[in-house]
């Protein structure tokens, strides 16, 4: 092997990738050219530079939340909810042995188990914008803690006039809020804040439908739900169960005393 | 056929290795995320497509997809380069960097910065194979391109490396910044 062979081998060598005729006639050049032993000697230096002192970046811990928040949402497109009862059907039908558990409950206890799903979805939904608008950094379109600010925004853009109470006395400062879509209608959303923790609370005017279970988990937030003043009042936070709880019936109570 | 839970168990474990490439491509740590968080939506649509490849390189490649549309829709100008300039403007770039940095943090800094100005095309080599350890075919199927041309490139961002005016500017450097 003279060197214009070696010159093309030689890194195919230091990367692992010559196969064994290679690999020997390669090693037995190496040993009588000193020219081509020090290209080989460069390359694997610089390979060794590059490991120590190039970084290798990891992904954030909020990107890993974020693609595990759009991975769900794929799993779940949620536009009017006869269609999400579809989807559901057909996942469930198509899909994992738990969905299929699920599915004999569903025949079972028949529309009454539908309708605690579509709650379900309704605590799922209301977790997924609030962990979105975390990360994505966009908790607060009106920033006030003037409750005579956030109110006519909200007003201005829905075709409701959210109740917004001023619980600063009681240890909640309000600080703003945003329009966000639940269960396929435009809500609007109170951002309130208490020891460090944000809760979000999504108010849409009370309907008949069957109200969602007072209290639940989903992925580690606390999901709060009460009724009163004329509106559906859905607490999401991670807060504690009993804080979120009673801030919730206190915010459905209304501006009244307590 | 999307099947999440599928995905999730192809994806997630090479979240690293994407936002890395992705990463060193957009150069820049906003851009990454919002490049791999579109490489994960497009895996949900291609799963069909997988078939017996390597996950990683498989989402590797649609990572390096995402990033040319990507750059497309954001800078569209970088796509033609010229790899003269782009190392040229590096070593400006580098010059003009604060005095008082660390002697030694610039000694290690300049290759990262080395890399980082690197044409883009020897650039994805360099890194799937240094810093991911891909062999030479799964490269060859990242990029697209065939295992000669992964090799020429390959040789190519070794000898733009070593050759750098960078890592031999590192001198230059430290004799100004110690004055």
């Amino acid at each position: 092997m003279n060197c214009n062979d070696a010159a093309t081998l030689i890194a195919a060598y230091a990367d692992g990738e010559a196969d064994r005729l290679q690999r020997h006639s390669i090693e037995k050049h190496l040993l009588g050219c000193t020219h081509c032993a020090a290209k080989h000697q460069d390359l694997l230096a610089l390979r060794a530079r590059i490991r120590a002192e190039v970084p290798h970046y990891s992904a954030p811990a909020a990107l890993r939340a974020r693609v595990l928040v759009s991975l769900d949402t794929a799993r779940r497109p949620v536009p009017a909810r006869s269609r999400l009862s579809f989807d559901r059907w057909r996942w469930l039908s198509g899909g994992a042995l738990a969905g299929c558990a699920a599915t004999v409950l569903a025949w079972i206890i028949g529309t009454a188990v539908i309708d605690w799903r579509v709650n379900e979805d309704v605590a799922v939904e209301a977790v997924t914008s609030h962990v979105r608008a975390t990360l994505g950094n966009h908790l607060i379109q009106v920033a006030s803690s003037d409750q005579h600010t956030v109110k006519p925004w909200l007003s201005a853009r829905l075709d409701y006039s959210p109740p917004v109470p001023d619980l600063q006395q009681e240890g909640f400062a309000l600080i703003g809020g945003r329009l966000d879509n639940l269960d396929g209608h435009p809500v609007a959303t109170l951002v309130y804040r208490i020891r460090d923790h944000n809760i979000d609370v999504f108010v849409r005017p009370e309907s008949a439908r069957t109200p969602p279970t007072a209290l639940r988990t989903v992925r580690g937030f606390n999901v709060a739900h009460a009724t009163g003043s004329g509106m559906d009042w859905l607490g999401v936070s991670d807060v504690s169960a009993d804080v979120l709880t009673s801030f919730v019936q206190r915010l459905a109570r209304g501006s009244g005393a307590p | 056929m999307s099947d999440p839970n599928r995905i999730e168990k192809l994806v997630l474990p090479h979240l690293d290795a994407a936002y890395n490439l992705a990463r060193w491509l957009t150069r820049d740590g906003n851009d990454a995320e919002d490049v791999v968080q579109d490489a994960c939506v497009r895996a949900l649509r291609y799963v069909g497509s997988l078939e017996g490849t390597d996950a990683r390189a498989w989402f590797l490649k649609i990572v390096r997809n995402a990033f040319y549309d990507w750059l497309g829709r954001n800078r569209p100008k970088e796509i033609v380069h010229d790899e003269n300039n782009a190392v040229d403007t590096a070593v400006d770039h580098a010059a003009e960097g604060p005095e008082h940095a660390a002697v030694r943090k610039a000694e290690l800094q300049a290759l990262s910065d080395a890399v980082t100005a690197l044409p883009m095309q020897y650039r994805e080599v360099l890194i799937l194979r240094e810093l991911e350890e891909l062999s030479y075919k799964e490269i060859a199927c990242v990029a697209d391109i065939p295992v000669g041309t992964v090799m020429s490139r390959l040789a190519r961002a070794r000898c733009l490396l070593q050759r750098s005016p960078l890592l031999h500017a590192i001198g230059r450097q430290t004799s100004r910044s110690a004055r």
